[in-house]
């Protein structure tokens, strides 16, 4: 199934480019220093861990205009090239949080309706939060940011890049794919059952969701006879009179967003816990017709891995939370290797603006739980999350013609000593951790601080 | 000793073992955290106690001895863990399984951790796995004074074994979070105000001081009039009236145990350090997340600290690492810390309490030295709770909880094989390990 790209965002992309154009990154209010990055950079000398092909000792990364260039034991990078020497230091790909919060000023849940398919992340996105910079010093350049688990029918993602200084527009991935949020589980049960409303169980979370899908699928049907008696030249079709003016049916946001999903144009990503949830999801994704993308947190998918496979549904799990409500009583930190042994593609998250900072630590459990290889656990937070994200074509690896959102390391990224030195994203330093004051490149305004710890939990809407 | 053995050998179906087995783990990395490290030592344990260490060949291994290969692997003493909730808490979003503070007053120094403590809590085999073998267990932090701490170990047969100090630490917090603003019922009351915790906590000082002048009268006259056989004194017979809010105060003030204060700011830290010296309170501070203003100052009341989380937020517009740093900096201004498991958000503390030696790796990546971090949950941790005797190094006589790993102990990498308590080689299951097993194809 191809996944278009999200039609919203192509205006504001086109926006940027003019915008650039026309007045200049300097005016950009947040804006500090931005000289434009060095047309070729060379990083040499490295430990370079390219998530998609091993590890290359002393290897060479060659940046070419924001894109990565060459790559091995030696590069042919021009005699001009920024060179950094990396001797002693780890390169691996940007950190991708395919699970974050941040950054949305506590707009996580529209928590007064257990549908709102046509919520827009974006429309909350607040590029000065002082999350996006403390994930930036961890190494983190992508992140889905996602509505909240409040609602079965959540809203539609943003998927960021972590530019931190940048105007709000230019921090969006370009045409990154839509995603839109599902949940189930007790965050709505408590929601609404705390309300006496529906769904206050596990059968109510369901059935809204046959409901919704139901509605669309009318809502499709209204627009396909219309448009066919459209095709027909049957002008009056919509107002069933037989020569009136062509009234075509209302366009309901909410109603376009589940025809969406129907029609395959946006990434189901599904928080969900328990087994018995998994088999419920995937089966009214067949009934629907759309594919899940990802399960997330699925804590117990080490229970049914080899059921849940051949959908190809990924999940972004956590390395080791447990025991924090019911659902999360039968974690174990064995779920990521287990299932990732049973072929499901796996990718950590954070659904934290705490663990955001060391998931390359969360990477480097999995060694621990389960005997993960380097690779393995390095795809967990990198090329595994892009996926999810609908995004490994252009990052989450060191690959030539992939962006180059790169990270620098002091230590062995899996080790719990590791620190970000540099990071990199399109090949342009945004943070140098040597620098002295914040270490931000491109940032020297305020920040703003929303609070809280960025759970999707937290904001449950109670 | 002797229950506890049988138990553990009970769960871990192991007959190998019997009381008295003496072990010896030979060929191994110690970390002895007292006496630097060891490598290719001998470590003999015999009657739940350190016997003997040393280099290879320079300690003799007992006949008989059961002996533990070690080769390739690091010995170090178990961690333990200055803050958790351990048998407070099971599930954090039910209600039912939590006792972690007593909210109905901001004076509650009478909680005894000890009368909650569920000793069979699925949490603390889950800690022990990664080589967790002691804790204090203190009630969270919505009140002034929230109870008494307990110290644990993290196995035996029933809660009595288990809990090796009642009442080791005054469990203090002060701060935003203990004013009563609109909590429950949702109306404020007095003390809405930091002018108001510290009015409170003052006045109950000077009650529990006017307490103990009443009572110590009462004795006085009561043992005057036992010695006066010719006086009527039928009137006074009424025995003096126990407080048991104030009398639980007493040993604080007088300076007989640590008062184990959690507040986070510089300036509320010099707050209450002057209410504490006031009544020269024996002061742990805990916590001192946002105290960079005030390093130097904490050195010179030398006090030790624990602090974190270190996963604390920085303020916005503060460097990344403004928390990550801090035992760094404490350290290097020659305060003794420690360093507990607390994370900042996400799961809470005593879920996480496996992720203490993480912390504590966190903290050298920021500069604090590898063996202040290892000492940070071991020894001082042992000696700030009054259990420096007997806990927290690999030291002749002490009590020999070890722990065996594959690698350096801090690492997030690191696999712990085999964890002792007590001398006794305790399974390494949890209901984790359960559910992993079941499952695994």
């Amino acid at each position: 199934m191809h996944i278009h790209s999200l039609r919203r965002l192509e205006p504001r992309a086109a926006r940027l480019l003019a915008m650039a154009a026309l007045i200049g990154a300097c005016l950009a209010p947040v804006a500090g220093s931005q000289q434009a990055p060095p047309a070729d950079l060379l990083i040499k000398n490295a430990t370079v861990m390219t998530a998609s092909h091993g590890t290359i000792e002393h290897g060479s990364v060659w940046v070419h205009a924001g894109k990565i260039a060459g790559i091995g034991a030696t590069v042919n990078a021009p005699a001009g090239a920024l060179v950094v020497d990396a001797t002693g230091l780890w390169l691996t790909p940007g950190i991708i949080d395919p699970h974050s919060h941040s950054a949305l000023d506590s707009d996580v849940n529209e928590a007064t309706s257990p549908v709102t398919p046509s919520m827009h992340m974006a429309d909350a996105f607040d590029n000065r939060d002082k999350a996006l910079y403390q994930a930036l010093a961890g190494g983190v350049t992508t992140e889905l940011l996602l509505h909240g688990s409040a609602n079965m029918i959540g809203g539609q993602a943003v998927v960021i890049k972590n530019k931190l200084g940048l105007d709000r527009d230019a921090m969006l991935f370009p045409n990154a794919p839509g995603s839109i949020k599902f949940a189930s589980g007790e965050n709505p049960k408590r929601v609404y059952g705390s309300r006496d409303q529906l769904p206050s169980t596990r059968m109510g979370n369901f059935e809204v969701m046959r409901q919704a899908f139901e509605d669309a699928k009318d809502y499709m049907a209204t627009w396909d006879a219309y448009n066919a008696k459209v095709a027909k030249g049957d002008k009056g079709a919509a107002t069933g009179k037989d020569d009136g003016p062509a009234v075509p049916p209302k366009k309901y946001l909410k109603l376009e967003a589940l025809a969406d999903v129907l029609r395959g144009k946006l990434y189901v990503q599904i928080h969900c816990y328990r087994a018995d949830e998994f088999f419920t999801e995937e089966a009214i994704a067949h009934e629907y017709g759309y594919k899940i993308r990802a399960f997330h947190h699925a804590l117990e998918m080490y229970k049914v891995a080899d059921k849940i496979a051949p959908e190809q549904t990924a999940i972004a799990t956590f390395a080791d939370w447990w025991g924090y409500k019911d659902e999360a009583w039968d974690a174990i930190p064995w779920n990521a290797v287990m299932s990732m042994r049973q072929g499901i593609r796996v990718a950590l998250k954070s659904d934290s603006n705490d663990h955001i900072r060391r998931l390359n630590q969360e990477a480097g459990k999995m060694v621990h739980y389960g005997g993960a290889t380097e690779d393995e656990a390095i795809r967990m937070v990198t090329l595994n999350p892009a996926w999810i994200i609908g995004v490994d074509d252009r990052t989450g690896s060191i690959d030539v013609g992939k962006d180059a959102d790169l990270v620098l390391w002091n230590h062995d990224p899996l080790s719990t000593y590791a620190r970000a030195q540099k990071v990199y994203i399109d090949g342009d330093l945004f943070f140098d951790a040597t620098l002295p004051g914040l270490g931000t490149t491109h940032f020297n305004g305020v920040m703003h601080d929303s609070g809280g710890f960025g759970s999707d939990d937290e904001d449950g809407g109670q | 000793m002797n229950k506890f053995l049988v138990v553990v050998l009970l769960l871990a179906g192991a007959a190998a073992y019997s009381q008295g087995q003496v072990i010896a783990i030979t060929g191994g990395r110690l970390l002895t955290v007292s006496h630097g490290t060891i490598e290719n030592g001998v470590l003999v344990m015999a009657d739940g106690k350190i016997a003997a260490v040393g280099e290879a060949g320079k300690v003799a291994v007992p006949k008989g001895a059961q002996i533990v290969d070690a080769r390739g692997m690091t010995v170090y003493p178990g961690l333990i863990d200055p803050e958790t909730n351990f048998g407070l808490i099971e599930i954090e979003s039910d209600q039912n399984t939590t006792d972690m503070a007593e909210p109905s007053d901001e004076i509650m120094p009478h909680m005894h951790v000890a009368d909650a403590f569920h000793a069979e809590t699925e949490l603390i085999p889950v800690a022990r796995l990664n080589g967790i073998t002691n804790a204090v267990v203190a009630p969270a932090s919505n009140d002034s004074i929230a109870g008494q701490d307990i110290f644990i170990q993290l196995a035996g047969a029933d809660r009595n074994q288990m809990i090796l100090g009642r009442d080791v630490a005054l469990a203090m917090n002060f701060g935003a979070e203990q004013r009563r603003r609109g909590g429950r019922g949702g109306k404020a009351e007095f003390p809405t105000t930091r002018m108001g915790l510290i009015t409170q906590l003052r006045q109950t000082f000077l009650d529990v001081q006017d307490y103990v002048a009443r009572r110590d009268a009462a004795a006085a006259k009561k043992n005057s009039e036992k010695s006066d056989d010719t006086r009527d004194s039928k009137k006074d017979d009424k025995p003096f009236k126990r407080d048991l809010k104030l009398e639980a105060l007493i040993p604080y003030l007088n300076g007989e145990r640590p008062v184990v204060i959690g507040v986070y700011e510089g300036y509320d830290i010099e707050t209450i350090m002057a209410l504490a010296e006031e009544f020269h309170l024996k002061v742990v501070l805990n916590h001192v997340t946002h105290s960079q203003d005030v390093l130097d100052k904490i050195a010179t009341w030398k006090v030790p600290v624990i602090v974190g989380s270190i996963y604390d937020f920085p303020r916005a517009n503060e460097r990344y690492d403004a928390v990550f740093t801090l035992p760094a900096e404490l350290a290097k201004r020659g305060v003794k810390i420690a360093i507990s498991s607390a994370d900042a958000g996400g799961p809470v503390s005593s879920h996480s309490s496996r992720n203490l030696p993480y912390a504590a790796g966190f903290a050298v990546a920021y500069g604090l030295p590898y063996d202040e971090a290892l000492k940070a949950i071991t020894l001082n941790v042992a000696e700030m709770f009054g259990f420096g005797d007997k806990l927290g190094s690999l030291d002749v006589g002490k009590t020999a909880n070890v722990v065996l790993a594959n690698g350096d102990p801090l690492d997030v990498r690191t696999d712990v094989k085999q964890v002792y308590i007590q001398g006794v080689a305790v399974p390494m299951v949890s209901r984790q390990t359960k559910l992993r097993d079941e499952y695994r194809k």
